[in-house]
């Protein structure tokens, strides 16, 4: 037995938001639950209702479109139905490549890549893929709908700017230039699934030689940098650069996965790996 | 109280549950299917793993009440008529059992594979156990068993 909750399964978008208010704090949307009934049987919280977003169904659309489109990604689509999407594997390997390292096969096919926003975790695999690409949020609440950059949707470890009643509805992705290279690296204590000691992402677009690279794990939010020039630069130069802007951005700390000093020795290796394999045209189509 | 309606193993069982009731409860202590096992009740180890709609999930971390309508398959499920199903018997023929507790577990996540890829390579059948924790035998015995299996459905018995 979990806690002493009720459930309500919500037909709409409208009906979660209205539950979602009625209930105050104590009313959680639930989407795979493979985070929050851990949570309820740790203790961690304890809601007095969840109110189930898996049957309404525009919340579970994934529309890739043809390249050069846009690319929308319901909140309630499962981890595995995007690591398994070859259309959007081969338009963004990295958001791919992160869904597939989160958990277990098992619990993939349950956890959704809305719950792996929303748990805004700082070591979250699939935020840094979408700030590479400039991902955004379409969020529904009791005053009307608003979009938020990905970029400022966590606000601290675990917290969001969703106001009480809010949800996201859609993850947006901005067309992706025909030619741009994506990939994500994570770094892990075991060969096995297991949460991000640093993951990375990184995204160079051929239209502007820009190099966008995301961390997480090293920041009390996961850490978007201001894009790199790379245009009529070595690829040495950029990875070099790539490290030096890395190294300046992050903050980590020791926890239980792994110490700060740890973090900060592991990552420029996890850096050239990504950009050099970017710089040399890996991680395309 | 949730009344949800829902087959398992092919029969159509309808359950009146609390909405904290966790899928795992039903069919261990309501259908009485202990084949199931929990092991961790977070999702880690894999012993509660049972197909819903086809498809693997932890039955720990999912609440009974959201299966209404749905098609679940354990363990028991596997052998007919007294017979074991090919992976059980593969897995008796390859000693890929030891204890036995992470086994149903183990077979529902091949039977999964199977039904996604019946001619999985070796790297699909790793990932496809790799939410199965087993703390005795190692996995070798356990993926000679799912490879012997697929070898014997083939037709190359051995």
């Amino acid at each position: 037995m979990l806690g002493d909750f009720e459930y309500a399964r919500a037909h709409s978008v409208d009906e979660v938001c209205k539950l979602l208010q009625e209930g105050k704090g104590d009313a959680l949307a639930y989407a795979g639950g493979t985070d929050l009934l851990v949570d309820i049987r740790n203790g961690v919280r304890s809601p007095k209702l969840l109110v189930d977003i898996k049957g309404i169904e525009p919340l579970r659309g994934l529309d890739v479109g043809d390249p050069g489109e846009p690319i929308a990604i319901g909140p309630a689509v499962f981890l595995n139905r995007i690591a398994e999407h070859a259309d959007l594997r081969g338009r963004h390997p990295a958001l791919g490549d992160a869904a597939l390292s989160i958990a277990t096969y098992q619990l993939r096919n349950r956890a959704t890549i809305g719950g792996n926003l929303c748990n805004a975790s700082p070591a979250s695999d699939s935020i840094p893929p979408l700030l590479v690409v400039s991902a955004t949020l379409s969020i529904q609440g009791p005053a009307g709908s608003r979009e938020v950059p990905l970029d400022c949707f966590c606000t601290g470890v675990k917290k969001t700017c969703l106001e009480p009643g809010e949800i996201v509805t859609e993850i947006r992705i901005p067309p992706i230039a025909p030619g741009t290279r994506t990939a994500f690296l994570k770094q892990q204590r075991i060969r096995g699934h297991d949460l991000a000691v640093v993951n990375l992402a990184g995204a160079l677009s051929p239209d502007d030689g820009l190099l966008r690279l995301a961390v997480g794990s090293c920041t009390p939010t996961p850490l978007l940098l201001e894009p790199i020039e790379t245009a009529g630069h070595a690829a040495e130069a950029v990875v070099e650069e790539a490290e030096r802007w890395v190294a300046a951005g992050i903050s980590p700390i020791s926890d239980v996965r792994a110490s700060a000093e740890y973090r900060r020795a592991v990552l420029p290796g996890l850096v050239r790996q990504l950009v050099a394999g970017l710089m040399n045209g890996k991680g395309g189509a | 109280m949730h009344t949800v309606s829902f087959r398992i193993n092919g029969q159509l069982q309808t359950v009146t549950v609390a909405a904290t009731t966790t899928l795992l409860e039903v069919i261990r202590d309501r259908l009485h299917l202990t084949g199931t096992k929990e092991g961790c009740g977070i999702g880690e180890c894999g012993a509660c793993t049972v197909l819903l709609d086809g498809a693997p999930v932890t039955s720990c971390l999912i609440l009974a009440a959201e299966v209404d309508g749905a098609s679940i398959e354990t363990i028991e499920g596997e052998a007919k008529n007294g017979q074991l199903s090919d992976l059980q018997q593969a897995f008796v023929d390859a000693g890929a059992v030891q204890c036995g507790f992470c086994t149903p577990g183990m077979i529902m996540s091949a039977r999964g594979l199977l039904g996604r890829n019946p001619d999985p390579p070796d790297e699909e059948i790793v990932e496809a156990i790799s939410g199965n924790l087993c703390r005795c035998t190692g996995y070798e015995a356990i993926v000679e068993a799912i490879k012997l299996a697929v070898k014997r459905k083939r037709g190359e018995y051995s």
